[in-house]
């Protein structure tokens, strides 16, 4: 490892020792270009239109912090921010509980096994590949109360009972969506999982076991703990995830967040509040919307960041 | 340096590439207009519509140019913002949704310009500025509300389109008992139960007087009239198919096309991909009879515009653009369009090539109502469709009618202020 290290630190530039300044910059700039263009300009330029009131596509005078006033203040975008927040912190949630925890199951017993784990491994992951939108149209077919599979099936086998409107009840809407968001992500995390579990020596476990540990106690004493790293970078990606949803709510439940705004998240508020808001001012209202959840979004995975650091700071 | 230069200029061009829009001026001295809608399904018919149109213009060549229609309303703010190479004619939507662009300056006034002086105030609203009262655009199409049923369905069950209430929930019952869905519609996109509202509650809320009473500040929405309306079609909810909350709106249009459901509940803008989709179904249309204590005693069809073309400001040929909208308000455009793409055109002596819509557009004009949650409460944030859609959904899942319409008073009057009296 070292002596990679230091074959990577052998000449690049002509004249031997560190490579020159120019050549670095070279191979930066077409990325920073690009991510000057598509990151930071939108992001300025939305911070900018956030604070002018708007005529349609017209920027109209200096508004200070009125839209973001407005977005607190004025119905019904006043009583749509608060609901689409709480429901994005229960997608959070949700998602924690179920994908998060699936996914290290996933891996441990994959981890364990011997037979199948590429097939299982790759099986797991494959509804990645597929667009959040494609897997939203698919399960809303699948949900369906006239044609769909899931009733069908419950109905076959007896358990008609349970068949329910699920896209159409309030309760149920929301975990609903979580569950099949989970559905396509769980991979994901069983994969980071995976990987920092094969980092784990096997000398660990058989230190405690043979302090007589049980299969449980070494999972939640060692394993665990070891895991903390990961299970930081996973609670801070499904945190982003899940705060930033769009296009699964809006194919599986329109761009209303449907049924009577139930699933309604920032994202899909942002949407309607930016392109399907006669208010002239729609522009400045969604680009307050915007920064709110930016500073949010971004203030609470840095605080996330460094919290999992002093957690895996302790384990050292 | 040199060949960091040469990268820096190679990546500039590649960014600034996007930004060399073709011109619209082709060569052979002719003028190209460009057309944007949201009418990919269209295309054929609008060429056909245009080419008459440049027979007698020969030094213009309309290049129709649809966008998706769910991308539409995003493209567009951009298209107008553009100094240079944006469309120069533009399909906007009515009513409130167009007060943004008026408001930008986007559009040419056309006051003048076109000749509508036989056209009723009602259909002109659609295409006006809410503050300054000029025309924008020129209305294309009317649509009308009513229910669709399957002929065959209600032949093989004995029944005729109703006239009364009664007739109607005896049809409904009879239909249910037999297996057949009586009415398909979704219960989960609030638009739909909107439309639902008007068809079925227009009479009972009182259909114009209403409208007028609202308007001018007499009634609002927890007026007993408005939530029993709502209670008329909560109570429908026997009627709609099972679990009627999750059905979506394209599911409710298989529900009618498969012959699973005998009404559907809808507007004349059905009727088309109805007819396409499914050419064996035999539809036939009827309107809703007065719901029981009705304030108007005969069935009301309602109605409303459903867009209009206007001139982009920034147009860099707006005189052809005029001219062509100009034309889009002659009885030549409307009989084209309302053959070519069976629709009921605004122009006034027009009349649709389909007998169905033929039927619906008599029943407007004879006892016609305003679809006021478009026409009337679509200026502000929430729409007053999505607020009545949503105070439905409500009621589906319990709430009572008079909790509905303290809900939707409260989203209208967030906006809308009463003209008084």
């Amino acid at each position: 490892m070292v002596q990679a290290q230091r074959r990577l630190r052998r000449p690049v530039g002509a004249g031997g020792g560190r490579p020159r300044r120019r050549v670095l910059l070279t191979f930066l700039l077409p990325a920073l270009a690009l991510y000057t263009v598509f990151i930071i300009y939108p992001l300025v330029s939305a911070a900018e239109y956030s604070l002018y009131s708007w005529s349609g596509n017209r920027q109209d005078g200096f508004a200070g912090l009125s839209n973001f006033h407005q977005l607190f203040t004025k119905y019904p975008l006043s009583e749509q921010v608060w609901r689409a927040l709480g429901h994005n912190c229960l997608f959070f949630i949700g998602t924690m509980l179920i994908q998060t925890t699936l996914g290290l199951a996933f891996a441990v017993l994959l981890h364990k096994s011997r037979r199948g784990k590429r097939f299982l491994q790759t099986a797991y992951t494959l509804p990645h590949l597929v667009s959040p939108i494609v897997v939203g149209y698919l399960w809303s077919i699948m949900l369906n109360p006239q044609f769909g599979a899931i009733n069908a099936a419950l109905r076959d086998v007896g358990l008609g009972a349970l068949a329910q409107p699920w896209r159409g009840d309030p309760h149920l809407a929301l975990p609903v969506a979580i569950v099949v968001n989970a559905w396509q992500w769980v991979g994901f995390p069983m994969l980071l999982f995976g990987a920092a579990l094969a980092g784990i020596p096997d000398e660990y476990e058989q230190a405690a076991r043979v302090d007589g540990a049980s299969s449980w106690q070494v999972f939640r004493r060692v394993t665990l703990p070891l895991l903390t790293p990961v299970l930081g970078i996973v609670t801070v990606l499904t945190f982003i995830g899940t705060f930033n949803v769009l296009d699964l709510i809006y194919a599986l439940q329109g761009s209303q967040g449907n049924p009577g705004f139930a699933t309604d998240t920032l994202g899909l508020l942002f949407y309607r509040t930016a392109f399907q808001n006669p208010d002239p001012n729609a522009i400045g209202q969604s680009c307050a919307l915007a920064v709110c959840m930016f500073i949010l979004i971004f203030g609470v995975s840095l605080a996330a960041n460094k919290v999992f650091r002093r957690m895996e700071e302790r384990l050292k | 340096m040199r060949k960091f230069c040469a990268l820096v200029a190679a990546l500039g061009a590649t960014l600034a590439l996007p930004a060399c829009a073709p011109s619209t001026s082709g060569g052979g001295g002719k003028v190209h207009l460009t057309v944007e809608t949201w009418r990919p399904e269209d295309t054929a018919g609008y060429q056909k519509i245009f080419d008459a149109y440049e027979k007698k213009h020969p030094k213009v060549v309309v290049d129709y140019k649809p966008i998706k229609s769910t991308d539409y309303l995003t493209v567009l703010p951009n298209e107008l913002k553009k100094a240079t190479g944006g469309p120069d004619v533009v399909q906007l939507k009515p009513y409130g949704p167009l007060q943004s662009y008026i408001k930008a300056g986007n559009l040419v006034p056309l006051d003048g310009q076109v000749n509508v002086s036989g056209w009723q105030d009602k259909v002109l609203q659609a295409a006006k500025g809410k503050d300054d009262g000029k025309l924008y655009g020129v209305p294309y199409a009317l649509q009308t509300l009513g229910i669709l049923y399957n002929k065959k369905i209600f032949a093989d069950q004995g029944i005729q389109p109703p006239k009364t209430w009664a007739d109607f929930t005896a049809a409904c019952d009879k239909l249910k008992k037999a297996g057949i869905t009586p009415m398909a519609t979704s219960g989960l996109q609030p638009w739909v139960l909107a439309i639902d509202h008007q068809i079925f509650g227009a009479t009972r809320e009182g259909g114009n007087d209403f409208e007028q009473a609202v308007l001018t500040g007499k009634k609002d929405f927890t007026d007993p009239d408005y939530t029993a309306s709502l209670q008329t079609v909560a109570d429908l909810k026997q009627y709609f198919p099972n679990q009627v909350t999750a059905v979506d709106y394209p599911d409710a249009q298989t529900l009618f096309t498969s012959g699973k459901a005998a009404m559907y509940p809808g507007g004349s803008y059905e009727i088309g991909p109805f007819t396409k989709t499914t050419p064996d179904l035999q539809i036939g249309w009827f309107d809703a009879p007065p719901a029981p204590g009705a304030k108007v005693n005969q069935p009301l069809t309602s109605g409303y515009v459903d867009g209009s073309f206007g001139v982009n400001a920034h147009s860099e040929h707006k005189s052809e653009a005029l001219e062509l909208v100009k034309w889009m308000a002659t009885p030549e455009f409307g009989q084209l369009y309302a053959s070519t793409l069976k629709q009921i055109s605004t122009v006034p002596g027009t009349t649709p090539g389909d007998p169905l819509l033929t039927q619906a557009y008599q029943g407007y004009q004879q006892h016609g109502a305003t679809y006021i949650m478009v026409v009337d409460f679509g200026y502000g944030n929430p729409l007053g469709r999505d607020q009545e859609g949503l105070a439905l959904q409500k009621m589906l899942g319990g709430t009572s009618a008079a909790d509905a319409g303290k809900l939707v008073q409260k989203g209208i009057s967030a906006w809308f202020k009463p003209s008084g009296g």
